[in-house]
């Protein structure tokens, strides 16, 4: 939440998230424009330049959230192949994104104040969810047997039983509503058999995300069932004595690793928290107790990884004493690192330009930090060189570079970065050693 | 209660009420205590009404048709006090949750005579009468909101359907539903 507050933050956004957590500890009626735009650090003019008055900031807001909802919800269930599995991700989701921002759970309890429009968008909301549960139908042998309203039923009843909590500030409750829910749901389209099975599965994910690994004798392993994901045997589940900072430790670390190949595998818009958890073999509770998105995660990701490049590129700098051949070891290392991660090589080459504006921030700041290597070069050049240089001709040679290797990336060619490095020596050295000897460093062996 | 929960006054209610200011204070000693009042005096009416209906039958599936016929009959009869208790409940704060939640409970019972019947009987969620009830709400929730209060009473088949389907399968609860209900006299 501190992110959206620094003043680069859009201004719109900023408000937004003002007026929500203003809304959600004063209520719909106390809540002042006066106060949301304090709370932003912003004044009045700007909370006119985007909204016509209160009402009009409170709708735009839950209209926002809606959207993310609906968009959540669609992801959640998409993120499974089984109908049960696909409405038990969607209850998680909601449940767990509850939980994870109090501000917008209570939001949503207060916006209601706002009249018969907050509902109305709500309700939108409302048939996405109701219409996901009506898919069951799909799973019948006479799709048609079950009314319509049953599904319409069945989504109405599951918020009133979250609403009711949400308002009580008991959300650390809801969990145990998933499967209460989740058997009635199914009960209509599936039979009180599948019902009852979604009762003894407890709050937890579909059951290929959660087997004990630990508990199955070692030479059974090949017969294991082909959804059963190998990532699994990285850290066996449950009680196995390790403390409890290391296994927080590496699993972030393990999540860090399942977004960047979930991203290798489906883009950075295409991946879900599904995705993620499934690749890094946690559990999506675990998934939250470190990060409260899938942008946070990637943000997290790309630090991790840019971290690691500068570190490596900061090494093979050093190691050598003249700058030209300094400049040849960094980008060595740097194309070195990404055609060894070729899943880190995509994350924050190619996806951290699509990820929201967060990253890119980030990704201007990468930037940035390469630019003092090139810098040194300036020094001891005659001044006919130094007349030459703009102020940024590092910033764009820093850009240049990374904008061809993004492209063999994009093109599926990571695995051939490292035949890069002679044309990008050559191409950052020209401005400074003249294309001659720019070149001879390039072809050196 | 056409203006909404929250955008009432007090002024609203004496005037719609043609009383003195004064006498609402005899009565209410504020807006939410008017509302929870009314919400009392509605939610006992329907479930009188409700029981009545039920006690003329013997089968369980028979009663809970003739109970719910009887509550959406005066639903639909009732349409600004239906939607005080039900619209307003969800977007009215802490106390009219509370309240939301009782008027499910105080059906919880009838609901409830049908894990007797189910050969899975307490083996079915803790939580499904509530569910049941509380959908059953929801669709009349969504009639009114729409402006279809008329069509409420045709809502009957399929919430019968819906209500005992958990309980006596989905062939028997089809059946059941297509009965016409034994006492609709509120």
């Amino acid at each position: 939440m501190l992110e959206t507050r620094t003043p680069a933050a859009p201004e719109r956004a900023r408000l937004v998230e003002a007026l929500i957590e203003v809304a959600a500890e004063r209520g719909y009626i106390d809540t002042s424009v006066e106060l949301v735009v304090a709370r932003a650090g912003l004044d009045r003019d700007a909370f006119d330049r985007h909204f016509r008055g209160k009402y009009d900031g409170f709708l735009s807001a839950w209209q926002e959230i809606n959207e993310e909802c609906m968009a959540s919800l669609m992801r959640a269930y998409n993120s499974e192949d089984y109908w049960p599995d696909r409405l038990r991700a969607v209850a998680i989701e909601v449940v767990f994104a509850l939980r994870a921002d109090p501000s917008r759970a209570a939001f949503a309890v207060e916006v209601l104040a706002a009249g018969d429009a907050a509902r109305a968008r709500r309700d939108m909301t409302m048939r996405v969810l109701t219409s996901l549960i009506d898919a069951g139908r799909q799973e019948m042998d006479e799709p048609e047997r079950v009314p319509h309203t049953t599904a319409e039923a069945l989504a109405g009843s599951a918020y009133g039983q979250i609403y009711a909590k949400v308002v009580r500030g008991d959300t650390d409750g809801l969990p145990q509503l998933i499967p209460q829910l989740m058997s009635a749901a199914v009960m209509p389209y599936l039979g009180v058999e599948a019902a009852l099975e979604e009762l003894n599965r407890g709050s937890n994910m579909p059951d290929r995300y959660r087997r004990p690994v630990a508990a199955e004798p070692a030479d059974t392993s090949v017969s294991q069932d082909a959804d059963y994901p190998p990532e699994l045997a990285r850290l066996p589940p449950g009680r196995h004595g390790l403390p409890r900072e290391f296994v927080a430790h590496n699993q972030r670390e393990r999540l860090i690793a399942g977004l960047a190949e979930a991203i290798a595998e489906n883009g950075y818009a295409g991946t879900t928290i599904a995705h993620i958890t499934r690749h890094a073999a946690v559990s999506r509770r675990t998934f939250y107790e470190h990060f409260a998105s899938k942008d946070e995660c990637f943000v997290a990701a790309y630090d991790t990884v840019m971290a690691e490049l500068r570190e490596r590129v900061g090494q093979a700098f050093e190691q050598e004493d003249d700058w030209p051949r300094a400049v040849k070891a960094g980008i060595g290392a740097m194309l070195g690192f990404l055609v060894a991660e070729p899943n880190l090589a995509r994350l924050c080459m190619v996806e951290a330009l699509v990820a929201g504006p967060v990253v890119v921030e980030r990704y201007d700041s990468a930037i940035q930090s390469f630019v003092p290597y090139f810098q040194s070069g300036r020094e001891g050049r005659p001044a006919d060189v130094l007349e030459r240089l703009s102020a940024t001709t590092e910033e764009a040679l820093v850009g240049g570079m990374m904008s061809l290797i993004s492209r063999r990336i994009i093109a599926g060619k990571t695995a051939e970065l490292e035949s890069l490095l002679p044309d990008l020596v050559e191409f950052t050295l020209t401005p400074y050693l003249g294309s001659e000897e720019a070149a001879k460093v390039a072809r050196e062996g | 209660m056409e203006k909404g929960y929250r955008a009432v006054t007090v002024a609203d209610i004496v005037r719609r009420a043609g009383i003195a200011r004064n006498t609402f204070y005899e009565n209410f000693s504020s807006k939410e205590d008017c509302f929870l009042a009314a919400s009392e005096f509605a939610v006992k009416e329907a479930l009188r009404r409700v029981v009545d209906a039920a006690a003329k039958v013997e089968t369980w599936p028979g009663r809970v048709n003739a109970g719910l016929s009887a509550f959406l009959n005066y639903v639909a009869s009732e349409p600004a006090l239906a939607r005080t208790c039900i619209v307003e409940a969800l977007s009215a704060g802490p106390a009219a949750v509370e309240r939301y939640e009782r008027s499910i409970q105080a059906f919880v019972p009838l609901f409830r005579m049908g894990r007797k019947v189910s050969p899975h009987g307490e083996e079915l969620p803790g939580t499904l009468e509530e569910t049941i009830i509380g959908g059953i709400f929801w669709i009349i929730y969504q009639r009114i909101i729409m402006g279809q209060t008329e069509q409420i009473e045709e809502l009957l088949p399929e919430l019968v359907e819906f209500s005992l389907t958990p309980y006596l399968g989905a062939e028997a609860a089809k059946r059941a539903a297509a009965e016409q209900p034994q006492a609709t006299a509120g």
